[in-house]
């Protein structure tokens, strides 16, 4: 009995152990908050890290704020960027004092619809006096577009290495192709029988047919002109398509001297107001809008000439 | 009777009524004690069943909570690195959409938002060679101002807000870099003319701050001594080859046919060549010349 009287009061006394154990951890260890507290005092470097995890985030919105602005201001959109630099400075004495790196960039991105992918390196020549950086290489490469007119014009500026021109030029492109775009759309929205786009609206063509002059058809040819200096210009020229028996009757050359009746038509009136004047000129009269409805309607050109 | 036969007992007979006193105190006790033991011990059995029951659901319990704070601390690293996975993401898009911002320098505008509007950068480039960069901080406010900008006082910054800085602050800022882009490559040739042709040249070579004209005496052949004028203007300032080209020849009145055609293909190569790019193409021509004469 002694022995059970003595068992007990070890299990009374291990028992308020462990009540005792069972509560401490509570209290310490166990305590997330707590653990990080150790963990901290461990690294604190990442201590650091988590107080500003809030600070990233915020900071990164405001990176991405400024990368919408940019994207939205130059129409270029950049997805993907990554840079490589190599030190080329050379180790012979004489050369030292001129500092040499290479950089491999790489880039992707679209400016509206057109998407292109570059490679290029600049060479950075530092010397006491001055810094230069030169591009050496330039890869465009772009997915094949309906815009034949780029395809000359890319080549032009990796020859050049004139990356900044290659940028300005197709901001310049597509926004006259845009341009285009909606001037097309919405002559054949005013004038739906007389106007046909036979490759949509995207396209450089543009047909004016009128039910009441068959197998006579006026075709609007409108191309984009990258000049050499990277300028951008339209260029349109009109084709009369006329049946044989038209062109015989054609005593005073009026078919004949059209195309270039239209660049001087282009020149007074401007891009818009000529094309309506060619399509109501061949519209039955009916078809026709007074010319303060016209006016309202104009489309905002986006360069002027 | 043991006492009767043992006439000699101890302690006669109070000694024995003592004894047997004892003996039936032994017996009774005897009799009640274990039925008073087996309660006690009975009880004690249960109390210490209970207590070990208790003691092992507190052992596990605490060998549970053991296992859990060790584990929540093991459990830290990778408890941490996901969270450090996702800070790690996070700083990664940083470190990403900085270079980004960076990389669009190379459109020829880049900027940064400010606290009232957007500081712009405009870069520029002649060719392949990056050259200056300019900057302009704008006010986003109706109406659109100026606060600072680096633009140098000969562009002119007044006459272009005037035409789009209201309406189209896109076409404003593109208008200026074309601007700005021109004049460095205007700058620029004349600079390389200067510095990698100066030996063609009579005396230095002469030009407006917005090197939009610009005017040299040059020698048609580096050892000859026959020297042409020339005078080159841009009247657009949105271009790097020159609207007007004439080419004189001071000390002569008339010159011989083959030296005309020669100052007409120099006039001509002036139209469409940068100007450092035609004094290359006429040193190769010389070296050129020099083989042929030995």
């Amino acid at each position: 009995m002694d022995a059970q009287r003595a068992e007990v009061c070890a299990l009374e006394a291990e028992i308020a152990a462990l009540r005792r154990a069972c509560e401490e951890p509570r209290a310490a260890g166990e305590d997330a908050g707590l653990v990080q507290k150790s963990l901290r005092e461990i690294y604190p470097s990442d201590s650091e890290g988590w107080a500003s995890s809030k600070d990233l985030q915020s900071h990164l919105e405001h990176l991405e704020s400024e990368l919408l602005f940019l994207s939205t201001l130059t129409g270029i959109n950049i997805r993907n960027y990554s840079m490589k630099t190599e030190d080329l400075t050379s180790t012979e004495k004489t050369e030292k004092s001129i500092k040499k790196v290479l950089q491999k960039h790489r880039l992707s991105g679209n400016c509206h619809m057109i998407t292109f992918q570059l490679e290029f390196e600049i060479l950075e020549i530092q010397n006491k006096e001055s810094l230069s950086s030169v591009i050496t290489d330039l890869n465009i490469i772009m997915e094949p577009t309906e815009y034949s007119e780029l395809s000359e014009f890319v080549s032009r500026a990796e020859e050049r290495r004139d990356l900044l021109m290659f940028f300005r030029s197709l901001r310049f492109f597509v926004e006259w192709c845009d341009y285009r775009k909606r001037t097309f759309q919405h002559l054949k929205d005013k004038y739906p029988e007389v106007v046909h786009l036979p490759e949509g609206a995207a396209s450089s063509c543009m047909g004016v047919r009128s039910a009441c002059q068959p197998g006579f058809e006026l075709v609007v040819v409108w191309r984009m002109h990258m000049e050499e200096e990277g300028k951008v210009f339209p260029k349109l020229d009109l084709l009369p398509k006329v049946p044989q028996q038209a062109l015989e009757l054609d005593q005073h050359h009026i078919l004949e001297t059209a195309p270039l009746r239209f660049r001087t038509l282009l020149g007074v009136l401007g891009i818009e107001a000529a094309l309506e004047s060619l399509i109501t000129s061949l519209c039955p009269a009916d078809n026709q809008f007074p010319a303060n409805t016209q006016r309202e309607d104009k489309l905002a050109q986006p360069f002027e000439s | 009777m043991e006492w009767a036969n043992d006439g000699k007992s101890k302690g006669g007979v109070l000694a024995h009524l003592e004894r047997l006193e004892i003996q039936v105190n032994r017996s009774h006790k005897n009799l009640e004690d274990p039925q008073r033991a087996q309660a006690v011990e009975h009880a004690l059995r249960t109390k210490i069943h209970k207590l070990r029951c208790l003691r092992d659901e507190l052992r596990s319990k605490v060998k549970r909570r053991q296992a859990r704070v060790r584990a929540s601390i093991a459990n830290e690293e990778p408890d941490q690195t996901q969270e450090i996975s996702e800070q790690e993401v996070a700083e990664r898009r940083q470190e990403n959409v900085k270079a980004i911002l960076q990389a669009y320098r190379f459109t020829g505008l880049s900027g940064k938002l400010t606290s009232r509007g957007v500081c712009v950068c405009i870069s520029t480039a002649f060719e392949g060679n990056l050259l200056d960069s300019y900057f302009i901080d704008l006010v986003l406010q109706k109406p659109l101002w100026i606060h600072h900008h680096s633009i140098p006082i000969f562009i002119p910054l007044e006459e272009i807000s005037a035409k789009y800085l209201q309406t189209n602050i896109q076409r404003f800022l593109f208008c200026l870099c074309e601007y700005l882009n021109a004049y460095a490559g205007r700058k620029y040739q004349a600079d390389r003319l200067q510095s990698d042709f100066a030996a063609y040249l009579a005396r230095p070579l002469q030009r407006n701050p917005l090197c939009n004209l610009l005017s040299f005496t040059y020698k048609v052949e580096l050892r000859g001594q026959f020297l042409f004028c020339a005078r080159l203007l841009y009247k657009d300032l949105t271009t790097t080859l020159p609207t007007d080209v004439t080419i004189t020849y001071p000390e002569m009145d008339a010159l011989p046919p083959s030296w005309e055609e020669q100052r007409a293909s120099h006039e001509n190569l002036f139209f469409t060549k940068p100007l450092h790019q035609v004094f290359t193409s006429f040193a190769r021509k010389g070296e050129k010349l020099d083989v042929t004469q030995v």
